[in-house]
């Protein structure tokens, strides 16, 4: 070792160069520690906004029905008809924007804690698409890989070293900071109302029918995506819990079928699990006021959308 | 590879170590070795291009040095040939064979040239501006030939410089890799200080502002006037900071094995001139332009007609090192119409200020300078980063109509980004107009000096943008 160090052509000395490495490294470290406990102090405090109804889908909810699914589930499945008609509790586990990894994140975290009755998983085109988009915007369930070791395999599919930098306590709040503080202000419990996880939207659709023609919409398929799809029915199926895959309502003119859509239809039928698809539901396909845009349905829609699959459930399984 | 990975500082860590630990006399090796590695971790194919223009310009410079008259300018020639053809090959095959079919469909024919799926090799205008700068030293008999193939080759490929920049001259660099770089901690402190500042500009400011210049740059038809006048404005910001961002990495990363690289960025946001703004901005290219285009030219040195000539070719051939496409050619000829008309139209702007008085309140007349600079920069920068020139035009359009309320998706990105360019500004306006002041990154104090600098690396995991990719400049 020595020889090696006589090697370097050293001016000022390394023990001087490791002195204030060690040194920068701490300062580094509390800085990085004291921040991080910070935020994680103030994260999950929150008690309104995204990041709370995200905290509390993994965390509180201890509903029988559970509706999964990126923005067609959070703005389109109303919980008080559901709890209205079926008797049971309900909770809207849905975000806007995430891909598959964050659906089966949630169920794993839930079914640590309970077992749901239902859960309704909403599948929309594309779902099982190719991106690198899908695992960066993993970025919120970042706060959770502490203290969620059953999460941890799906979050580090974000980089190879996302390990290494989840050993930041900062790190898992990037880019969260103004979130957190407004999600601890008194003004976002009025600004982000929701009811029960459902985002109502307002807005009516006014323009004619467009068509789609996903012969020619071919992508490549994320394998990880799919196998995360079997094992949520994999474990909804392991723990007893009644499974509904469902296609909400579109207000296009579908020509073929989606590449996503055939293979989460054929999996679910190999699995015997109730696929409910409501892609060419004519009321729907009549009506464009039953739309906020083209591929969510407003809060009109809502109504009837819930109902309808309330319906379905019912005529289906004669279990209520 | 990129700057901002975490593949990249694994590299950094291993390639500096064993340089320290090497002999002085195998050092060169380990880097050329290294560089390689870093250039094919990209595309490993084309390091084949760069393997081909050093063998050439290697045995070009010694012919050059070993001959005289016509033969010696012959071979300049022939290696010039060889750098710019590939180049031009690359870079503007598919352009220039568009533009040709464009022509002959005007005359109702068709073209039969190909058009090839040819991908551009990374940083290949950045390396062949560099290779091309030593033929020409040599053959101008300001640099003896580099016999030594490794280093010469070292020369081109540099790892820190290799893909964007600083395009360095050899007399700058090629000196360097003879000389025996003692370990210094204070110098390699100092290198990983302006490797965090570097960090910081491309992930907390750059790809910051980058997220809503890319939605309102990328949906044109959808944004509305202030929208895209907000985005033209933070886009001026994101291309300085992730350009001098690299720059800086660069910088710091040769500082640390104890290299210097050439200054390239000057706070350019403080020009006060559009003239002044290019001796701030990219200092390697608009010197290198200077040095063996404008000049060579005839510069200024020639009749006036002529010298706005000069001026115009310089700055319409830098657009299209840029890139091969329209609006690159048309925001060089923007930048160069400015200078021209700015030298037209001294002796008028003289009397405007002289009548106004303006002159005579010397900070509200800097603030007006600099203000009308970076708007000017500003508005031709639609044209570098708009997609086609329909776009820009476009843009221009709904921004001269002033309406609409700025897009904001409801997250904090536009706090975020105003955030950042206040840091930034604050920063620089320091360096710029108050040198001799309290500092905090170079205070006396130890503790305070690094508290500065982990502050900096604590904003960079906060507020950095992790999921940005690349930099802008890769592309050219």
């Amino acid at each position: 070792m020595i020889e090696v160090y006589k090697k370097l052509s050293i001016k000022k000395g390394y023990q001087y160069l490791l002195l204030k490495i060690a040194a920068f490294l701490l300062l580094a470290f509390i800085t990085d520690f004291i921040s991080g406990s910070i935020l994680r102090s103030f994260y999950f405090k929150q008690t309104s906004g995204w990041e709370y109804r995200t905290k509390y889908s993994i965390d509180g909810t201890r509903a029988d029905v559970l509706i999964f699914g990126a923005s067609r589930a959070q703005q389109q499945y109303n919980p008080l008809y559901f709890e209205e008609r079926l008797h049971q509790s309900c909770y809207n586990v849905g975000r806007d924007g995430e891909p598959f990894f964050y659906y089966y994140a949630v169920l794993k975290a839930v079914l640590k804690r309970y077992t749901p009755k239902i859960i309704i998983l909403d599948i929309e085109n594309g779902v099982f698409k190719e991106s690198q988009d899908s695992y960066d915007r993993m970025s919120i369930l970042l706060p959770f890989y502490k203290s969620h070791p059953e999460m941890r395999s799906i979050i580090e599919l974000r980089s190879p070293f996302e390990k290494l930098k989840l050993q930041s306590q900062i790190y898992p709040f990037n880019s969260m900071l103004f979130k957190i503080a407004i999600g601890n202000t008194e003004m976002n419990k009025k600004r982000n109302q929701d009811i029960k996880g459902y985002v109502e939207l307002r807005r009516v659709l006014d323009e004619p029918i467009r068509t789609v023609d996903f012969l020619k919409n071919k992508y490549a398929i994320d394998s990880n995506k799919v196998n995360f799809y079997r094992s949520f029915i994999k474990d909804c199926k392991q723990a007893n819990v009644k499974l509904y895959i469902v296609c909400s309502p579109y207000f296009i003119h579908a020509v073929g079928t989606d590449i996503s859509m055939t293979i989460a239809k054929e999996i679910a039928g190999e699995n015997n699990i109730d696929f409910v698809d409501f892609a060419k539901d004519e009321i729907f396909l009549n009506n464009s006021k039953l739309f906020d845009d083209t591929v969510h349905i407003n809060v009109a829609g809502s109504k009837i959308f819930s109902n309808k699959l309330i319906d379905t459930m019912i005529l289906k399984n004669k279990i209520f | 590879m990129i700057f901002n990975s975490f593949h990249f500082l694994f590299f950094f860590i291993i390639v500096t170590t064993l340089y320290f630990i090497l002999p002085h006399k195998k050092r060169w090796l380990l880097l050329l070795l290294s560089s390689c590695y870093f250039y094919m971790a990209f595309v490993p194919i084309y390091i084949l291009i760069l393997g081909f223009t050093i063998v050439v310009d290697y045995f070009a410079a010694i012919f050059i040095e070993n001959s005289a008259g016509k033969q010696r300018r012959l071979f300049l020639v022939g290696s010039l040939i060889a750098n710019i053809g590939i180049l031009c090959f690359f870079k503007y095959y598919n352009f220039i064979n568009t533009n040709f079919s464009f022509l002959l469909h005007g005359f109702g024919l068709s073209n039969p040239i190909p058009y090839l799926s040819i991908l551009l090799p990374i940083g290949l205008s950045f390396h062949t501006f560099q290779a091309m700068s030593y033929t020409i030293e040599v053959y101008r008999g300001k640099q003896k030939t580099e016999r030594h193939f490794g280093i010469y080759a070292l020369y081109v490929m540099f790892y820190p410089q290799l893909v964007a920049g600083p395009i360095e001259r050899p007399q700058n660099l090629l000196h360097q890799f003879r000389e025996k770089h003692t370990f210094d901690s204070d110098r390699v402190f100092e290198g990983l200080k302006i490797i965090i500042w570097g960090l910081f500009k491309k992930l907390v400011i750059a790809d910051r502002l980058g997220i809503y210049v890319n939605g309102a740059y990328n949906n044109v038809a959808q944004q509305n006037g202030m929208t895209l006048l907000l985005a033209t404005l933070f886009f001026s910001f994101q291309v300085y900071c992730d350009f001098s961002g690299y720059s800086d990495i660069a910088i710091g990363t040769a500082r640390v094995m104890g290299f210097n690289l050439m200054t390239n960025f000057r706070r350019p946001v403080f020009a006060k001139t559009t003239g002044e703004f290019w001796k701030r901005w990219h200092i390697s290219l608009s010197t290198w332009f200077k040095d063996y285009l404008y000049f060579p030219i005839g510069g200024s040195k020639v009749s006036v007609p002529r010298w706005y000539f000069n001026l115009m070719v310089v700055f319409l051939i830098s657009g299209l090192w840029h890139g091969a496409n329209w609006t690159y050619i048309i925001w060089g000829g923007i930048n160069g119409f400015y200078l021209v008309f700015a030298i037209i139209t001294k002796k008028y702007s003289d009397k405007f200020n002289s009548v106004t008085g303006i002159n005579k309140l010397p900070r509200l007349y800097l603030f007006f300078q600099i203000s009308i600079t970076f708007l000017l920069i500003s508005f031709s920068r639609i044209f570098f980063r708009a997609r086609t020139v329909k776009d820009a035009v476009t843009i221009i359009k709904k921004i001269l109509t002033f309406k609409g309320s700025v897009f904001n998706d409801g997250s904090a990105i536009i706090i975020y980004c105003f955030v950042a360019i206040f840091f930034l500004l604050t920063v620089e306006l320091k360096k710029e107009f108050y040198k001799g002041s309290f500092t905090l990154s170079h205070h006396q104090n130890f503790w305070v000096r690094n508290s500065y600098y982990s502050f900096l690396i604590i904003l960079i995991i906060l507020l950095g943008v992790f999921d940005g990719g690349q930099f802008i400049y890769f592309q050219f």
